[in-house]
C-alpha cells in the first residue's frame, strides 16, 4: 500500500460496499475512493480495483447490526459530501468493532460525521417532499424538475408513489441526469444524458392553475409581518428556480 | 366575477388565520388521490416567513357577525364572494396533483345561519372526499353555533377542525365580538373531545387567541391557554399578533403588530408542553408578563439558580431540559451518548447543544466553562443579554439591506 492508490468503484452501492468489505478483509487503510464517474487522471495516483464478489452478503451482515446504522450508511451514500467514501468506511469499520452502539459513539470523528450527514440527506429529502413542483403534460403525465444538493430522487419517489398513487409523473435530476418515472404502481430511476428540457407540451390548463397559485402565494403573506430572512433560512435559494411561485424572482429556471 | 379575483379575495380573508400545520394525521391514500403525511410538510413559505402546507381560503367572506377586529366584519364596506364547492374541489385537486399544497384550510364567513353555513361545508368536503376521492389533509373551522349533528358529520369527513377562541377572557369577547360568546366555542371544544376518534377529527383540534387586542396580561393568555390544553385536549393554541385592519374606538392604534410577544408566548406555550413547566414558574401576579429582552426559559434559570450548575454527565432527563440551549432532542442525545463515554464541552456541542447559552448552566467533568467564581448572577444575566445584543444587530443590518 502506498499514498497514491485510489480504489475505483462503479458508483453503485453495492460495488461500494463490496470495496470496502474487501479492505476491510485485506486490512488496507485506503487514502482515497473514488467513483469511476468521480475520477480525475492525474499521474501519480495507482488506480486499483477490486475484483467483487456479487452477492450481498456483506449487506445483510450489516444489517444485522441494526436497521439505524444501516440507513445511515446508505444516507452517506446518497449525500454530495466529497469524502463520503471515506467516511462510510470508517464508520463501518467501528460499526463492526462496536455494533449497534455505534450510532451513539458521537466522540469518534467519522460516527459524527456520518450521523451530521445522514441528518442532513433526511432534511433534504423532507424539504423537498413539499418544494417539487409538477407540471401538468399534454399526455396527462406530471412532470418535474428538481436539482437537490444530496441524490434523494429514491426518497421523493417512495412518497409520490404512496401520494400520487393513480397519476403517472416523472421526476428529473437535472444535476445527475437520474429519470424517475411511475406509472402504474411502479416506478423505474434511469440515467438519461440530454433530455430536452424545452421540448415538453403542457396540458391546457397547466398554466391557469400556475397563475391561481402565484396569486395565492402573492396574497397569503400578511404585509405588516414581512420577514425575507425568516422565508430564505426555511426555503434556501437553491431550490427556487424550480418552484413556480419563485420563478420571476431568479434568472434561471426550468 | 372571475376565479382569480375570487381567490384573490377569499385567500386575502382567510390569511389571518395562523394555523396552517398539516401534522398529526394517518389518513392513508385509498385508491384515490393523496395521503397525509403525520409529520406535516411545508410546501412553501411566504414572504413573512410563515409556512404554506394548505390551501387556505375562506368559502365565502359574507358575514353576518359584527366582530369589531375582523375584516370581514358586515359593517365592512369589502368586496364580497363566495366558492362554489365545485370551485373549491377544482382549485384543490390541481394544486394537490402538482404538489403545491398538502392540502385544505377552509373556514367561512357565516351566511344566513351557522347550520345553513355548516350544511355548504358539509356539501364542498363530501365532493372533495366522496366524488374525487381526496385522501389528503383537511382542516376545517366549525361554526360557533352549529348544530352537533352537523359538528358530528363535518367532524368524520375532515383530520381537523376547530374553533378559535379569538380572545383570552369573556369579557374582551364580548367588547369586540357582540355575537360570540365562549360558551359557543368551547361547546364545540367540548363535543370534538368527546368524540374524538381515528374516524372523527384524527388530528385533533386547536384554536387561536389573538395578542394585543385588549389589555390582558400575558399570565392571563397562558392561564386561557393551559386550560385549553388541559380542559380540552387541544393539540396547539397558535397566537396571534393584533394587525389593526379596522379602525375602531375599541381598538389599540399600534403601528407594528407585537411580534416579539407573540414570540414569547409561543416560547412559553412550548415549555409548557414539551419541558414540563407549569405557569407560575414562568409567571406569576408579581410578574405577569415575559421578558421582552430574555426568553422565558432562561428568566426562569436565572431566578433558580441555585439550581444550576447541573452537571451533564449525571443530571436526569427533566433536569437537563431545564437548561438553556438544551432541549428534548439534545437532552436525548446526551443521555445516549454518555453511557459510553464521558462527555466533554467539545462533545456538547456535535450533540446539537447550544453552548453560548448552556455554558453558564452547566459543569462538564466537574468543570465550569471558565474560573467558577464567574458563576454568579449579574455575569451569566449581562453575557447572554450581550450576546443576543450582537446578534439583534446583524439581523437588523440584514433587514435594512
Amino acid at each position: 500500500m502506498n499514498d497514491f492508490d485510489v480504489y475505483l468503484y462503479d458508483g453503485s452501492f453495492n460495488n461500494l460496499l463490496n470495496t470496502i468489505e474487501i479492505l476491510i478483509k485485506e486490512k488496507i487503510k485506503p487514502i482515497k475512493i473514488v467513483s469511476e464517474e468521480c475520477l480525475e487522471n492525474d499521474l501519480f495516483s495507482n488506480i486499483k480495483k477490486k475484483t467483487l464478489s456479487i452477492d450481498n452478503y456483506f449487506a445483510k451482515y450489516l444489517k444485522n447490526i441494526s436497521n439505524d446504522f444501516f440507513k445511515i450508511v446508505y444516507d452517506v451514500y446518497l449525500s454530495d459530501n466529497q469524502n463520503k467514501e471515506l467516511i462510510m468506511y470508517y464508520f463501518i469499520l467501528n460499526g463492526l468493532k462496536y455494533g449497534s452502539k455505534v450510532i451513539y459513539l458521537r466522540k469518534l470523528k467519522c460516527v459524527n460525521e456520518a450521523l451530521n450527514i445522514s441528518s442532513y440527506v433526511r432534511r433534504e429529502s423532507h424539504k423537498l417532499k413539499g418544494f417539487v413542483r409538477f407540471r401538468k403534460l399534454e399526455t396527462n403525465f406530471f412532470l418535474a424538475f428538481i436539482s437537490p444538493t444530496n441524490n434523494v430522487i429514491g426518497y421523493l419517489s417512495n412518497h409520490f408513489k404512496k401520494r400520487l398513487s393513480n397519476e403517472s409523473w416523472m421526476i428529473y435530476d437535472l444535476k445527475r441526469d437520474l429519470l424517475s418515472i411511475y406509472t402504474k404502481n411502479k416506478f423505474m430511476i434511469i440515467k438519461v444524458k440530454d433530455l430536452e428540457k424545452n421540448n415538453f407540451k403542457f396540458s391546457s390548463d397547466e398554466l391557469e392553475f400556475a397563475n391561481l397559485w402565484n396569486i395565492f402565494y402573492k396574497t397569503i403573506a400578511i404585509k405588516q409581518r414581512t420577514n425575507k430572512r425568516c422565508q430564505m433560512n426555511f426555503m434556501p435559494k437553491k431550490y427556487w428556480p424550480y418552484m413556480i411561485e419563485m420563478r420571476d424572482l431568479v434568472e434561471k429556471s426550468y | 366575477m372571475s376565479i382569480e379575483e375570487k381567490l384573490k379575495i377569499l385567500a386575502d380573508s382567510a390569511k389571518y388565520d395562523a394555523s396552517c400545520s398539516s401534522s398529526g394525521s394517518k389518513r392513508e391514500n385509498n385508491n384515490g388521490l393523496g395521503n397525509a403525511s403525520y409529520s406535516g410538510i411545508c410546501h412553501s413559505f411566504s414572504s413573512d416567513g410563515r409556512c404554506i402546507s394548505l390551501l387556505k381560503i375562506l368559502m365565502t367572506n359574507c358575514c353576518i357577525f359584527d366582530c369589531k377586529y375582523c375584516i370581514n366584519r358586515k359593517s365592512n364596506e369589502v368586496k364580497r364572494a363566495l366558492f362554489t364547492p365545485e370551485e373549491i374541489c377544482q382549485i384543490t385537486i390541481n394544486f394537490y396533483q402538482r404538489n403545491y399544497i398538502e392540502g385544505l384550510f377552509l373556514s367561512s364567513g357565516i351566511i344566513k345561519s351557522s347550520d345553513y353555513t355548516m350544511n355548504k361545508l358539509i356539501e364542498t368536503i363530501t365532493l372533495l372526499r366522496c366524488k374525487y376521492h381526496f385522501n389528503g389533509y383537511i382542516h376545517v373551522k366549525a361554526i360557533p353555533g352549529a348544530s352537533n349533528y352537523l359538528l358530528k358529520k363535518l367532524g368524520s369527513l375532515v383530520d381537523r377542525m376547530s374553533a378559535n377562541i379569538e380572545l383570552p377572557t369573556n369579557n374582551a369577547l364580548k367588547l369586540l365580538a357582540p355575537d360570540k360568546n365562549q360558551d359557543k366555542v368551547t361547546n364545540i371544544m367540548q363535543f370534538i373531545k368527546e368524540n374524538k376518534s381515528k374516524n372523527f377529527v384524527n388530528a385533533g383540534q386547536s384554536s387561536q387567541m389573538i395578542i394585543g387586542a385588549t389589555n390582558e396580561s400575558d399570565l392571563n393568555i397562558m392561564q386561557m391557554s393551559t386550560n385549553l390544553y388541559n380542559q380540552y385536549h387541544l393539540k396547539r393554541v397558535f397566537y396571534s399578533a393584533y394587525i389593526p385592519v379596522n379602525k375602531d374606538r375599541f381598538l389599540p392604534s399600534l403601528k407594528m403588530p407585537p411580534l416579539k410577544r407573540e414570540h414569547r408566548l409561543y416560547q412559553a406555550d412550548w415549555l409548557i408542553r414539551y419541558y414540563h413547566y407549569k405557569i407560575n414558574d414562568l409567571l406569576d401576579d408579581n410578574h405577569p408578563n415575559f421578558d421582552i429582552l430574555l426568553d422565558p426559559k432562561t428568566s426562569w434559570a436565572l431566578r433558580n439558580l441555585n439550581q444550576f450548575p447541573l452537571e451533564v454527565n449525571k443530571a436526569s432527563y427533566n433536569d437537563l431540559l431545564k437548561v438553556p440551549g438544551i432541549g428534548p432532542t439534545s437532552a436525548k442525545k446526551i443521555i445516549s451518548n454518555r453511557k459510553y463515554y464521558t462527555l466533554e464541552y467539545n462533545d456538547l456541542k456535535k450533540l446539537g447543544v447550544i453552548l453560548k447559552r448552556a455554558k453558564y448552566f452547566i459543569l462538564c467533568n466537574g468543570k465550569y466553562f471558565t474560573n467558577n467564581n464567574y458563576f454568579n448572577l449579574n455575569f451569566i444575566k449581562n453575557n447572554l443579554l450581550l450576546e443576543d445584543n450582537i446578534d439583534k444587530k446583524v439581523q437588523l443590518c440584514l433587514f435594512n439591506e
